[in-house]
C-alpha cells in the first residue's frame, strides 16, 4: 500500500519538478531577455556537450548513479537531479534524431514536456528502488564526476568569470574584483560576487549612476551584509583578528536562531 | 560545432525571438511565477516524501542532513537561516542576470530553510499532508516568481543595459569547455585503467567531432565496469 502511495505521489512530483525545469532550462538560452531558471553551470554544460544526444545522456547517466546512491543511502536525491540529470536527459531525448539545440534544447514548450515525462521516470525510479546500485558504477560517479565538477564550481568558473569581469571594462573589473573577492570570503565562491560586480559595472556603462544602478548596488551590499551575519562570517572575522565577540552580537545571533560558538 | 558559431547563432535566435517573446506563454514575463510554482511546489513536496518515508529530497546529503538534525532534535536553526540567506541572495541575483539558480533559492531556501521554519515554529501539516505541501510549495513559488518579475521591472526593463549579461553568457559558456578536460585530469587520478579508458573515449569523441565530456564519462565507465575501484 505505502509502495503504491509513493509511486503516486513520485509521478506527480516528477511531472511537476520536470515540467519548471525543462522550461527553465530552455529559457535560460534567451536569457537576459527572458527570465529563465537553472544555474550559469547548468547553462555551461548544456552548452559543452554541445546538441549532441549521446553526450547529453552520458553527462546525465554519471550523476544519475550518484544520486540514486545517495537516494538509497541518505534519502538525498542531491540537488543534481535537478541541476543535471533532469534538463541533459531531456535534451537529449529531444535531440536523438541529430535535431538542432535551437529548434530542441531552446525551446522551453519541448523542453518543458520531455522534462516533464523525465522528471516522473526518474523520481519515480529513484523513490522506488531500494536495492543498492553496481558499487563500481557508483564508484566512478564519486571519483571522477563528482571531483571533476568541484573543479569547475572552484576555481575554474570564478577564474574565468573574474577574467571576464577584467577584460569587460574597467568599472566591471573593478567590481567584479571587490565583490568577488568578498563573495569567496563570504558564500565560499566568488561567482555569484563576480556576477553581480559585472552587473554594476556594465550597468554604470551603459547608462551612468542612475536611479537603478544606485538602488542595485545599495541591495548589492545589503545582501553581502545580511548573508555575512547570517553565515556567522562577522564572528569568523572577529575571532581571526583575536578579537572577543560582544555578547550583544552573541544575542542577536541567537535571536535569529543560529547558534554561534 | 565551435562556441564561436554557437554563439552568433544563438544572439541570431535571440533577435528572432525577441519580437514575440513578451507575447508566446513560454517565454513571457508573466508566465514566469507560474513555471517557478510548478518547481518549487514538487521540490516542496519532495521535503514532505524525506519528512513522511525519508526519501525524495531534493537535496545534497550535507543539506538534508542539517534538516534532518533539526527533526531530530538539535533544532532548525542552521537549517533555516542557511536556507534564507541562499534565498534571498538567489532572488537578487537571479532576477538581475536572468537565471533563477534554482539550487539555492527553491532547492534549499524552499526545500530546506521554509520547512525548517515552519517546524521550528511548530507547524508540521504542510509537511505532514502530501496536498497541502504541494499547495504549500506551489504559494511560495508564486511568489519568488513575482518577487522577480518586479525586482526586473524596476531595474533591467527600465532601463536600457543589459547589465553585461552577454559576458556572464560568454563565461558560462566557456566554463563549460572545461568540463571535458577535467573529467579526463579526475579520471586519470582516480586509477591507471579509468584513465586510460577516458582518454581513449574523449579521443574517439574528438575525432568523431562529439564533445570530448560525454566520451570521457563513457570510457570512465566501462573501463570502471572492468577494473572496479573501490570507494576507500
Amino acid at each position: 500500500m505505502e509502495v503504491l502511495e509513493i509511486a503516486i505521489k513520485s509521478i506527480i512530483i516528477g511531472a511537476l519538478v520536470g515540467v519548471g525545469v525543462g522550461a527553465g532550462a530552455a529559457r535560460m538560452f534567451h536569457a537576459p531577455k527572458v527570465q529563465g531558471m537553472g544555474a550559469f553551470r547548468t547553462l555551461g554544460e548544456l552548452n559543452a556537450c554541445a546538441g549532441d544526444a549521446a553526450s547529453h545522456f552520458s553527462f546525465g547517466l554519471g550523476f544519475f548513479f550518484n544520486a540514486w546512491a545517495s537516494s538509497v543511502g541518505a534519502g538525498a536525491f542531491t540537488q543534481d537531479v535537478d541541476h543535471r540529470i533532469i534538463p541533459n536527459w531531456a535534451a537529449s531525448v529531444l535531440m536523438r534524431k541529430g535535431k538542432r539545440p535551437e529548434d530542441t534544447l531552446h525551446n522551453p514548450k519541448k523542453m518543458a514536456i520531455a522534462g516533464g515525462i523525465m522528471g516522473v521516470i526518474v523520481v519515480a525510479f529513484l523513490n522506488l528502488t531500494a536495492s543498492a546500485i553496481p558499487e563500481s558504477l557508483q564508484a566512478i560517479a564519486i571519483k571522477v564526476l563528482v571531483p571533476a565538477a568541484n573543479l569547475l564550481i572552484n576555481p575554474v568558473m570564478p577564474v574565468i568569470f573574474w577574467l571576464a569581469a577584467l577584460d569587460a571594462g574597467k568599472r566591471s573589473g573593478f567590481w567584479g574584483t571587490i565583490f568577488g573577492g568578498a563573495a569567496h570570503l563570504i558564500m565560499g565562491n566568488a561567482v555569484p560576487g563576480v556576477v553581480l560586480g559585472i552587473l554594476i559595472g556594465k550597468g554604470v556603462d551603459d547608462s551612468g549612476w542612475n536611479r537603478v544602478t544606485k538602488t542595485l548596488i545599495t541591495s548589492v551590499i545589503l545582501l553581502f551584509v545580511l548573508s555575512a551575519f547570517f553565515r556567522g562570517f562577522d564572528v569568523r572575522l572577529l575571532e581571526s583578528m583575536y578579537l572577543n565577540t560582544p555578547e550583544w552580537l552573541k544575542d542577536l545571533h541567537k535571536l535569529i536562531g543560529l547558534e554561534v560558538k | 560545432m565551435s562556441s564561436q558559431t554557437a554563439r552568433v547563432m544563438d544572439q541570431e535566435i535571440n533577435k528572432k525571438a525577441e519580437i514575440d517573446l513578451s507575447k508566446n506563454f513560454w517565454y513571457a514575463d508573466w508566465s514566469f511565477p507560474i513555471l517557478v510554482a510548478l518547481l518549487s511546489s514538487g521540490i516542496f513536496a519532495g521535503t514532505h516524501m524525506y519528512y513522511v518515508y525519508k526519501i525524495g529530497a531534493f537535496n545534497d546529503v550535507a543539506i538534508v542532513a542539517m534538516l534532518e538534525a533539526g527533526i531530530q532534535g538539535a533544532g532548525y536553526g542552521a537549517a533555516a537561516a542557511f536556507g534564507a540567506s541562499f534565498l534571498f541572495a538567489r532572488i537578487l541575483e537571479g532576477s538581475l542576470v536572468g537565471i533563477l539558480d534554482i539550487g539555492g533559492s527553491l532547492q534549499t531556501g524552499i526545500g530546506i530553510g521554509v520547512p525548517a521554519l515552519l517546524l521550528a515554529s511548530g507547524i508540521t501539516a504542510p509537511l505532514e499532508n502530501f496536498v497541502l505541501s504541494l499547495i504549500t510549495g506551489a504559494l511560495l513559488g508564486v511568489i519568488v516568481g513575482y518577487v522577480i518579475i518586479g525586482i526586473r521591472k524596476f531595474t533591467v526593463n527600465q532601463s536600457n543595459s543589459t547589465f553585461g549579461a552577454d559576458i556572464m553568457m560568454g563565461a558560462g559558456n566557456t566554463s563549460g569547455r572545461f568540463l571535458g578536460p577535467l573529467i579526463v585530469i579526475s579520471a586519470a587520478s582516480a586509477s591507471i585503467p579509468i584513465g586510460i579508458g577516458s582518454i581513449i573515449g574523449a579521443a574517439i569523441f574528438y575525432v568523431w567531432k562529439k564533445p570530448v565530456a560525454g566520451g570521457a564519462i563513457l570510457g570512465a565507465m566501462i573501463f570502471g565496469a572492468i577494473f572496479p575501484i573501490s570507494l576507500e
